[in-house]
């Protein structure tokens, strides 16, 4: 029995003290040292700073190159799949069309909603020269993080908190920001926690990322009534986005109130960084 | 002459594993999520690797693939890397005691591997303040390890190509 316990002991020590040929590092000195690297990533300091941004700069041009392939092969899919999709797109479009045929007839409806919209948009100052446009580099989405690497970072003044936007939808925000490239953390992710509000009657709630490509909306009134279609919006209560950003529209599954997102976060190629928030707050 | 191009021809087999470790972690595909299915192949090469033919794959080499993952997929820097590290050390140690070995041996060694390696993962995460879905660790775990015989058997048709040759 003593032995045996011996022999687990000897191979314990042998597994992660002893080198190997051709092994430089020794198990444990490595183990230790990815601890250290752990507790250092907690250290919010200049120099680390730098240090962070230049390795993960190099990382991600490094990622870029190799991902070439499997971009280009994915794309290829894509078209094809496309093309085979056109009959059936044939005929979606042509339901489409006739709807869109009906509402034009009556234009009563987008009066109100245009009306709506404009209350919920009275806030917000749009300026084409706040808003800077960077291409996503990396779309690898991590099972435990959905986020983006787009190829702009200091050098375009982005900075950590700003809004991340497909065309004039919300998509994210800025999480981490280095020389050349920054993260983007999308509102599908798990730790994405967005305040929100819910047109026609203004209902608040707080948007939270659940991992899919539908977040849910979490601290509504209890006594809301909120249907399908129903829009969402930013609510900028927090003080760090602007109010009115049209994020989704409410999609009821079995009673359970999800979004539907404006934007297929799948397809994104550009995004619209907005620099406007951080500019009010300096001032 | 023959000699010399079966000698490239072996030294470029027994290169692939590393070929592939790095390749996996700068594309980002360490994680194969397809619908339902989810496999974390970078546990899978590394296990069997470690294993099988600790030459090909250097303890530095690994620690380094670990740290490229964490940058790629944007968690704190070393996550990945500890628990690559920790697979190997799981892996190194089952070499150690074992004397037959064989695809039910390596894959059932290979079930505490992954429960400690996911361990150490996740309260890392927990503790570092992100959120982690309890549900796809699960998952991630039980393809990891249902699809484990089908890259032992891809893995072990390298070796039979010559690799390790070189090395002996």
């Amino acid at each position: 029995m003593e032995t045996s316990r011996e022999d687990i002991g000897i191979a314990i020590r042998s597994a992660f003290l002893s080198k190997e040929t051709k092994q430089k590092f020794s198990l444990l000195a490595l183990i230790l040292l990815s601890v250290v690297l752990l507790f250092i990533e907690t250290i919010e300091v200049k120099p680390l700073n730098y240090l962070r941004s230049f390795l993960k700069d190099s990382i991600y041009r490094g990622s870029i190159v190799v991902s070439l392939p499997s971009k280009v092969f994915k794309s290829v899919m894509l078209s094809v799949e496309n093309h085979m999709d056109i009959y059936k797109q044939n005929i979606e479009l042509r339901k489409k069309k006739a709807l869109l045929e009906e509402k034009i007839i009556d234009p009563s409806f987008l009066i109100l909603e245009n009306e709506q919209l404009r209350k919920l948009l009275v806030d917000q100052e749009i300026s084409s020269n706040n808003i800077i446009s960077s291409r996503v580099m990396i779309d690898k989405q991590s099972p435990y993080l959905n986020s983006f690497v787009i190829n702009g970072g200091r050098n375009k003044k982005i900075k950590n908190g700003m809004v991340a936007l497909d065309g004039k939808y919300f998509v994210g925000r800025i999480v981490d920001v280095n020389f050349f490239s920054s993260r983007v953390l999308l509102i599908t992710d798990l730790n994405s926690r967005i305040p929100v509000v819910i047109e026609p009657k203004g209902y608040h709630a707080i948007m939270a990322g659940n991992g899919t490509p539908n977040p849910i909306l979490e601290y509504l009134p209890k006594n809301h009534n909120i249907k399908a279609g129903n829009k969402v919006f930013t609510s900028g209560k927090e003080g760090i986005f602007s109010p009115g950003i049209p994020i989704g529209k409410i999609k009821m599954v079995s009673e359970k109130i999800f979004l539907s997102l404006f934007s297929d976060i799948n397809q994104i190629t550009f995004i619209n960084i907005n620099l406007e928030n951080i500019k009010k707050q300096k001032k | 002459m023959a000699s010399l191009f079966k000698r490239i021809k072996l030294k470029l087999l027994n290169l692939i594993p590393l070929f592939l470790l790095f390749f996996i972690a700068l594309d980002g595909s360490s994680v194969i999520d397809f619908k339902f299915f989810s496999i974390n192949i970078h546990f899978i090469l590394v296990y069997f690797w470690v294993l099988k033919q600790p030459r090909t794959l250097g303890y530095g080499y690994i620690f380094i693939s670990g740290i490229i993952t964490d940058v790629v997929f944007g968690l704190p820097i070393g996550i990945s890397a500890l628990t690559l590290l920790i697979i190997a050390a799981i892996a190194t140690y089952v070499r150690l005691v074992s004397v037959n070995i064989s695809l039910v041996t390596d894959w059932l060694s290979f079930i505490p591997a992954l429960i400690i390696a996911n361990f150490i993962y996740f309260t890392s995460l927990f503790f570092l303040n992100y959120s982690v879905d309890y549900l796809y660790l699960l998952k991630n775990s039980m393809f990891t390890f249902i699809s484990y015989p089908v890259l032992w058997l891809f893995f072990n048709a390298l070796i039979s190509l010559g690799m390790g040759k070189l090395h002996a």
